[in-house]
């Protein structure tokens, strides 16, 4: 772009500092949150009672802090889902599947142990097997989308995305309409776990924040530092050089796929059998298998960074729950919520673009500045 | 700097004091060039010289950091090729940019600039058969591009930019995908080009036949420097070398008194499948000793490609079977032959053997990744790998700003020397180079060489496989000609002749395989 003497020029940065990073996910939270001033002022809202009932709920309400936790620990375990594939090329687009199948297979312990076993065995145990059985089903499923790929080269995005549509409905047979795992009353929901099976609360918060947390420290050395991780990375960047180094492109994707699975079994656990007043896979858990899609946000706005990932889910699991809330409180309009986070999410795509490239002014050579004729001499 | 030759007209194009720096190399400094109209100017260098930075800028697709052009005695300043196009600029790049699908007349016509909306291709065809006929063209407008040879697609890019009214051509590396028959008529018709129609050429290489053959006038330009302007009718391919380089280089060719070690490889009767499930390998059979070279030579497409993957590994084959050190390695894995010290440098250095985002020491890991002595409980060993990288770098002499330098920003000898560096420091007993030296200047061209010889006096057995004959010749022990998946013969160095290999290269003279 031309301006007087000056040109403005997008240019791409030749270093990437950190700093950088991290300036430009907070100018793109401004702007969204500037572009959703328009929504409250179009609802004839003032705008700072709106952002105050939204972070204020989110973040500074003790039972709106707690939720924000809970959901956080959930979008971290969905966002490790679709970030561990990711990093090998591969798109675990449909981990909803994994979250559904984490939460059946968690449910499943107790139902096939039958109440008499549940009440002998140590709940601990109980617990255990629960959440190894939530991530063993998440990372089957999982592991059935990474094999297609790596043996027959099916689509991963296409497979993930028609098993999470099967699970889906397996979940309904499973708790509507007299299935097995209906509860006594016959509401369309699964029965509640006894309450030795609830899992452990550390300062009311259930421990699978720990494993959250675990895997945020731990997956980036994970990328970085071994050789599994070399293995994933230089897959994702290039699964011929992979291959030719001596990569089995079969055992990776499986690798990837079982792992991103098995977070995405966790992340069902979570929901379904440690955030208290829960503790049921309720009616509408469709509900909690699409707000697993933000997790495929996050880990594209982290931009693979696990530890990266963390304030990104925080903020997206708080501004969901603000949103919704300040909806109620205000009487916004219905999707004033979804809006909101449609607009983070355009704004911190956009700000990519900022991140790899910057705005040069540069000063016009003063004989480069008259116009050049465009035709050619003719001789 | 000031050109040498006077009593010339004026320049047609003129590019002064132009300096480009990028991350951590400066590309161009300071260079002047002038070309003058209806010539052929070649602009002569090694990989990393600079000559595609040049290019570029004049193009359009750079801009100069300093500097400034001058184009039909008019300053210019190009911000995108569009504009070096209006100023009668075209270029045509060293990968071919069509569309195979489409026709020739489809390839010409599409996104010139006065398409807009609706295509009329009849008007089109009429203007682009006028333009065609004026400059001798024969290609068939209406055959699909994937129908036409290599040399066919490259006409159609010059009459491409021709009919965009370019009346400077530049040519990136034009013959570097050519057969020796269709680089003559190329060269033949640029000569009819600036001849008959007032055209001017600008021919960016680094070989020096073209240049004598088909130039009348040469800039060399080492590491980013123009270091000579000569008319070349008063040149000499020494003169030239000695510019490019610096200094005289000598290739090294095999040291015949090396005793031969035990048999170590035995290839009995392989063939494979290519990717589009023809059978491109079809039964070769060959054995090679400790210390030995067997030269395949052939034009690139003759099963060249599927020979060199079933040895490593990467393409099963359909039939016939290899021995290592008296064990059947036929079905083994990439990963296994590795560990077993056979060693691989693909054809394929920026997209197999290496990879662009990685840097250089994560480069290095690719062949080190499951090395016992570069990982510690799956960990790996960060600061051994970064010493085993600059030992490789020092050692085969890789021109890189830092080892955590992506290996996107070397030029291409220099990642050819990292890789090769990378497979010849796991001290493979048997080594598969394909194409090692293909597209590389003298000098890297030269290291190569002398490293697959030391690699030989150490002991490895060795199977290149190549183009060049004058390579094959002066390296091999052994010679096998490739043609249509079959080995022609397996002649030894005595036997093999350039006139023999050469022509069971073009499929003549076969007399069957025969083992050595």
């Amino acid at each position: 772009m031309k301006l007087g003497r000056y040109e403005l020029t997008l240019e791409p940065r030749p270093a990437l500092p950190p700093f950088h990073a991290v300036l430009t996910a907070v100018v793109a939270i401004l702007l969204a949150l500037a572009f959703s001033s328009v929504l409250f002022l179009s609802a004839e809202t003032n705008i700072f009672t709106a952002y105050r009932a939204v972070f204020s709920y989110a973040f500074f309400n003790s039972h709106g802090l707690l939720a924000t936790v809970h959901r956080s620990i959930f979008l971290l375990f969905c966002t490790y889902a679709f970030l561990v594939p990711l990093r090998a090329g591969l798109w675990n687009i449909g981990l909803p599947g994994q979250v559904y199948a984490g939460g059946l297979a968690g449910f499943a312990v107790p139902f096939v142990l039958g109440a008499p076993q549940v009440r002998a065995l140590p709940p601990d145990l109980l617990i255990v097997l629960m959440m190894v059985a939530a991530a063993t089903a998440g990372a089957a499923v999982g592991g059935f989308a990474g094999v297609l790929r790596a043996r027959f080269q099916v689509n991963e995005i296409l497979v993930t995305m028609m098993l999470n549509s099967i699970i889906f409905w397996l979940v309904a047979y499973m708790i509507k309409e007299g299935g097995p795992f209906m509860s006594a009353t016959g509401e369309g929901e699964s029965f509640g776990l006894p309450v030795p099976l609830h899992a452990p609360l550390l300062l009311g918060v259930p421990f699978t924040a720990l494993l959250a947390l675990g895997a945020a420290v731990l997956l980036d050395p994970l990328f970085a530092k071994t050789a599994l991780g070399y293995r994933i990375r230089a897959f994702g960047e290039s699964p011929a050089a992979a291959r030719y180094g001596g990569i089995i492109p079969m055992a990776l994707s499986l690798v990837v796929f079982l792992l991103g699975g098995a977070f995405a079994g966790l992340a069902g656990y979570h929901y379904f059998a440690a955030v208290p007043g829960v503790y049921k896979i309720p009616g509408n858990y469709g509900y909690y298998g699409d707000l697993g899609f933000y997790g495929i946000i996050c880990a594209l706005i982290a931009r693979g960074s696990s530890l990266g990932a963390v304030p990104i889910v925080v903020l997206f699991a708080g501004l969901s729950l603000g949103a919704r809330f300040a909806q109620g409180e205000l009487r916004l309009p219905f999707g004033v919520d979804y809006a909101l986070l449609g607009l983070l999410m355009i704004t911190f795509v956009a700000s990519h673009v900022l991140y790899r490239f910057r705005f040069a002014w540069r000063r016009i050579p003063p004989e480069a500045l008259p116009h050049v004729s465009a035709e050619l001499p003719q001789e | 700097m000031k050109r040498g030759s006077a009593a010339a007209p004026e320049p047609i194009l003129a590019a002064r004091g132009i300096t480009k720096r990028f991350p951590g190399v400066l590309a161009l400094d300071d260079v002047d060039l002038d070309v003058y109209p209806g010539e052929i100017h070649a602009v002569l260098g090694q990989n990393g010289a600079g000559k595609t930075t040049l290019m570029n800028i004049l193009f359009g697709l750079v801009q100069p950091d300093e500097g400034t052009l001058e184009v039909f005695g008019r300053r210019v300043r190009f911000r995108s090729p569009h504009d070096a196009l209006t100023h009668g600029i075209g270029m045509v790049h060293q990968t071919r940019r069509l569309v195979s699908a489409h026709t020739v007349l489809e390839n010409i016509v599409l996104g010139h600039p006065r398409v807009r909306g609706v295509l009329n291709l009849r008007a089109a065809r009429t203007e682009v058969e006028t333009l065609g006929n004026r400059y001798g063209f024969t290609v068939d407008l209406g055959a699909r591009v994937w129908q036409l040879s290599e040399g066919e697609r490259q006409w159609v890019e010059i009459l491409k930019a021709l009919y965009r009214g370019a009346r400077i051509l530049i040519l990136d590396e034009p013959t570097s995908a050519l057969t020796p028959p269709e680089v003559k008529t190329l060269l033949a018709g640029l000569q009819g080009l600036v001849r008959g129609q007032g055209i001017t050429v600008i021919l960016v290489t680094h070989k020096l036949p073209i240049v004598m053959s088909a130039s009348h006038r040469v800039t060399v330009l080492r590491s980013g420097k123009v270091v000579v302007r000569l008319k070349t009718a008063e040149a000499t391919e020494e003169i030239l070398v000695h510019h490019m380089v610096g200094r005289d280089v000598a290739f090294r060719s095999t040291d015949r008194a090396l005793p031969t070690g035990r048999p170590l490889l035995e290839a009995e009767q392989l063939a494979a499948f290519n990717d589009k499930g023809l059978l491109a390998l079809r039964g070769v059979s060959f054995s090679l000793r400790e210390g030995e070279v067997l030269g395949v030579a052939g034009v690139t497409g003759n099963g060249q490609e599927e020979l060199a993957q079933v040895l490593a590994g990467l393409r099963p084959a359909a039939s016939g079977s290899v021995r290592f050190d008296g064990q059947d390695i036929t079905r083994l894995s990439p990963l296994q032959r590795w560990q077993r010290g056979i060693g691989y440098v693909p054809a394929e250095r920026s997209e197999v053997a290496s990879i662009a985002a990685f840097s250089l020491v994560e480069n290095i890991t690719l062949n080190y990744h499951f090395d016992p002595a570069f990982t510690r409980r799956g960990v790996l060993d960060d600061a051994g790998l970064e010493r085993l990288t600059q030992r490789i770098l020092s050692a085969y002499n890789v021109k890189a700003p830092h080892q955590h330098t992506r290996a996107q920003h070397l030029s291409g000898g220099n990642l050819q020397k990292l890789i090769l560096g990378r497979v010849l420091s796991r001290r493979p007993r048997f080594l598969i180079a394909h194409l090692p030296t293909h597209g590389l200047d003298v000098e890297a061209t030269a290291f190569v060489r002398a490293s697959l010889l030391d690699a030989r006096a150490a002991g490895a057995a060795v199977l290149l496989v190549s183009e060049d004959l004058d390579e094959i010749l002066s390296l091999s022990d052994w010679v096998a000609p490739i043609y249509e998946g079959r080995f022609g013969a397996v002649l030894s160095r005595e036997e093999a002749d350039a006139e023999t290999v050469g022509a069971m290269m073009a499929g003549s003279l076969l007399k069957g395989a025969r083992g050595q």
